[in-house]
């Protein structure tokens, strides 16, 4: 029985999606059996990041109203092959679905994975409704931003309104010089204000554009700096201890470098 | 048993329809304002119908007639303003029902009492805590609070750290500084004094400044 995981966040534009297609890759990685879905029915992007949307024949809302089986909509990814891509329809809006069809699509992905990561739309609407219906774990993303902390804490309360109280928190886009200087909101600031557990801290990384463009997940890159911050996050979830990376004190540049090698000695 | 009582407040006169078919009520009001014609005159009425048994085209019927007879204004019947009015303010804030909340009140989140609360955890920016007497916040205050909605103003808004968008007791209305310079390190008290609200720290005695 596998275990299905809503990636949620309330404000638009925090990294949902980015978040999704990185844990479901790194998953597979680890050699779990996993299936990405985007809930974003009429947005999607989930394809774009895995870079699979060439392949897109049936989609959920196929699915759900009974024109294809739940196995002619599963996409296997071109990198691993124990990663699977459930896309939504562009062409549809988010009321095509309803909060009991997702449930128990769920439910039956649940059989055969060990990981369903669910992408949910913005806002708190019906999208947001089926996107949590199915879910065991929910992983709340925000930025360094008051209008992302806030909306990440109505998010928080919806969850558990819900029921749903395995909620952890993923702080993206975060960038250390500016929070040393106090011109953004730091992490004890945002885990003091939510008052949930932290999942993960990923780091503000020009090599998120790129990947995002050619469809290859970040942390593919060895030498990403937010790779390595999804990677541990991955391992987290799956249970594992992983310490916190200390970005702060990672110097870069010509001089620091030159500084380490001589002091190394 | 009288099918009505009258009774006076602030809003003007409310007759209470306690039973009666609404011939029998008519008839009545219209004797008991027939005796003192130059006191109702020109007033404003409000009816509320406890009994629940007489239709609303009734109601426009006897407007209208006791507008042209005696020169009521009836104003309403069984509206939630007169009925809410009627409510007693709540006292019981030295000793009285208390709500305790063990959570986090979150944005968009609201939680209201028609007494004193008390939140074991934060309220955060973007909530809404309503209480008719006091509210106790065992954590941060950061989003709204209404002490003594009602309009008890000695309800008082005390947190371990209070940095409220907006605090409210009784009628009147405090904001925060557009810029907070210092976050309070010291637990404080909310109040009215001298008609505007103030904030305190709990024992002011103990702290130097």
């Amino acid at each position: 029985m596998g275990i299905s995981i809503v990636v949620t966040s309330g404000k638009g534009g925090v990294g949902k999606t980015t978040t999704t297609a990185n844990i479901s890759t790194g998953l597979a990685m680890l050699g779990k059996k996993v299936v990405a879905i985007d809930a974003d029915t009429g947005l999607r992007n989930l394809d774009l990041h895995l870079g699979l949307e060439n392949r897109i024949v049936y989609n959920l809302v196929d699915v759900v109203e009974g024109v294809c089986r739940l196995k002619q909509a599963l996409i296997k990814d071109k990198r691993y092959e124990n990663l699977y891509l459930l896309p939504t329809a562009q062409t549809r809006d988010k009321t095509a679905v309803k909060p009991e069809q997702m449930e128990k699509l769920v439910n039956e992905l649940k059989e055969e994975f060990d990981y369903i990561v669910i992408d949910c739309p913005a806002g708190i609407e019906h999208g947001f409704e089926n996107a949590v219906a199915g879910a065991d774990m929910a992983v709340v993303v925000t930025t360094p931003e008051v209008s992302a902390v806030r909306d990440a804490d109505r998010i928080i309360g919806k969850l558990e309104a819900k029921g749903l109280d395995n909620h952890q928190l993923i702080i993206n886009r975060i960038k250390y010089e500016m929070t040393k200087k106090g011109e953004m909101l730091n992490i004890d600031d945002m885990t003091d204000i939510l008052a949930i557990k932290l999942l993960g801290i990923v780091p503000e990384d020009e090599k998120i554009v790129i990947s995002t463009n050619r469809g290859e997940p970040v942390i593919t890159d060895e030498g990403a700096k937010a790779g390595q911050a999804y990677k541990n996050i991955v391992r987290r979830i799956t249970g594992e201890e992983v310490p916190f990376i200390d970005f702060e004190d990672e110097n870069t540049g010509f001089f620091s470098a030159l500084k380490k090698f001589f002091f190394k000695k | 048993m009288d099918n009505i009582t009258i009774k006076g407040n602030k809003n003007g006169i409310i007759a209470y329809i306690n039973s009666g078919t609404f011939d029998e009520v008519k008839k009545e009001l219209q004797n008991k304002i027939e005796n003192a014609k130059d006191f109702f005159s020109g007033c404003d009425m409000y009816i509320v119908d406890k009994s629940m048994n007489i239709k609303d085209e009734d109601y426009i019927k006897l407007k209208n007639e006791f507008k042209n007879i005696f020169n009521i204004n009836i104003l309403g019947y069984n509206s939630d303003k007169i009925i809410e009015g009627n409510e007693k303010i709540f006292t019981g804030i030295y000793e009285g029902r208390t709500k305790f909340y063990r959570s986090t009140i979150r944005s968009g989140q609201n939680v209201n009492y028609n007494g004193n609360i008390v939140i074991i955890g934060d309220v955060n920016s973007g909530a809404e805590v309503t209480a008719s007497g006091n509210i106790i916040v065992l954590g941060v205050l950061r989003g709204i609070a209404h002490a003594g909605l009602n309009g008890n103003k000695r309800a008082i808004v005390a947190a371990y750290k209070l940095l409220p968008s907006q605090l409210r007791i009784a009628d009147l209305i405090a904001r925060s500084p557009d810029s907070y310079d210092e976050k309070p390190k010291i637990p404080e008290i909310a109040r009215i004094k001298d008609g505007a609200i103030i904030i305190e720290p709990y024992l002011p005695n103990k702290h130097i400044w």
